[in-house]
């Protein structure tokens, strides 16, 4: 049974599509690399595969020499746990049965468009994370109070301004600013709140804990330009959050 | 108990945010309540932040990592929710007011904190992962060997 032409782009296809909602929705690269590696393996193609943070590159080799080449450039990166669990189920479940090119397209397009919690509840679920770190850390009901109001503003803008922007720390640099003038503001309009608390509570679910975690987990298997592509980000995004806080708290206090 | 309550929602709110699966959301909020209930414990006892949040955040890798084979999903869904109650705001809010108070000496010290506690949690989570991945190297290696 010699493998033709068409059946390498295919397979080469699955493996691509896989691979983008792993690597969009901020898996780690050793789980790209395996789960690409899986699925070739499943329609018994030898593959080699190279993925950066920011690209996937793979080359298919056929049974007479042949060998074809795809490369996927990644531009958006966001976290989406959900995608990343059902691509890994669909890479398990190759092991049982190997799905038709068709099948297992629309298995992965209907993965790509699952739908997602809504705009609301996402936001609603900030407040919550950011009345809970303020009690957590010994924060008055007020502060917490405050804190849930100004994480989802911020949450809001962020999610806004991410939409239009072409620079990504741009967001991060405006949430910081808009924490830290609405906290001092609402320090002054209620007196005896502690600013610190209310700003921490509301920039804590922005915080980069995703690009940092797989930053080293990245370094622990040996992916040395992925892991420092990722700890810059995490880096950076900090740094543009701090630079933010910084700048309101130098002009109103 | 209450601070239990607290550091349960304080992962499990996150975790909606990241869109994890309804299925995977309870774990997601027990894994920060044992990264939490660690942490508590050896800073009231040892008053030392890196060590309590490295603790803390080993507690969660052997958590998480655990969690991942018994549910067979993958290990970064208990893992990103349950730092969230021990990430070191605290220190990198101080570092910046410092610094904006040309208070560089002190803000040396908390940004120094800040870095510690982050690498110290990093570090946690990786300890674990990196212990889970020996074992299961040694298994692969021993199931080879029968052969």
């Amino acid at each position: 049974m010699g493998i033709t032409n068409v059946n390498l782009n295919d397979v080469t296809r699955i493996a691509i599509k896989a691979g983008k909602i792993l690597l969009t929705s901020g898996a780690e690269i050793y789980r790209v690399e395996d789960t690409i590696t899986r699925i070739c393996k499943a329609y018994k193609v030898e593959c080699e595969t190279f993925v950066v943070p920011t690209g996937i590159f793979i080359t298919a080799y056929g049974k007479d020499g042949e060998t074809i080449t795809h490369v996927k450039r990644i531009k958006e990166r966001t976290i989406n746990i959900k995608k990343i669990e059902a691509v890994n189920a669909f890479s398990r479940s190759l092991n049982n049965r190997v799905p038709d090119y068709s099948e297992a397209m629309n298995i992965l397009d209907s993965i790509e468009h699952e739908r997602e919690y809504p705009f609301w509840l996402k936001l609603a679920a900030t407040s919550v994370t950011a009345f809970a770190f303020v009690l957590l850390f010994k924060g008055t009901s007020y502060e917490s109070i405050a804190a849930a109001l100004i994480s989802a503003i911020v949450y809001f803008f962020k999610e806004r301004v991410v939409q239009v922007s072409l620079f990504p720390f741009l967001g991060f640099f405006i949430s910081g600013i808009v924490a830290g003038s609405l906290s001092i503001l609402f320090s002054v309009l209620i007196s005896g709140l502690n600013i610190y608390k209310i700003i921490i509570g509301a920039i804590v679910i922005h915080l980069p804990g995703m690009a940092m975690t797989n930053g080293i987990k990245d370094a622990l298997y040996g992916d040395i330009t992925s892991s420092m592509n990722r700890i810059s980000e995490a880096f950076f995004s900090v740094a543009a959050i701090c630079a933010g806080v910084a700048l309101a708290l130098l002009v109103f206090l | 108990m209450e601070q239990i309550i607290l550091s349960f929602i304080t992962s499990i709110a996150p975790a909606v945010v990241f869109n994890t699966s309804k299925r995977n959301l309870i774990w997601a909020g027990f894994s920060g309540v044992v990264g939490w209930v660690i942490y508590i414990f050896l800073f009231e006892k040892t008053g030392d932040t890196i060590l309590s949040v490295f603790a803390g955040a080993l507690g969660i890798g052997i958590y998480s990592e655990t969690m991942a084979r018994v549910l067979k999903t993958p290990a970064t869904v208990y893992t990103l929710p349950g730092i969230f109650p021990i990430v070191p705001g605290v220190p990198a809010y101080y570092t910046i007011e410092y610094i904006v108070k040309r208070n560089f000496i002190n803000a040396a010290g908390t940004g120094l904190e800040t870095i510690g506690s982050a690498c110290a949690i990093a570090f946690g989570v990786m300890l674990a992962s990196a212990v889970f991945r020996l074992y299961n190297r040694i298994k692969i290696k021993s199931a080879y060997d029968k052969y």
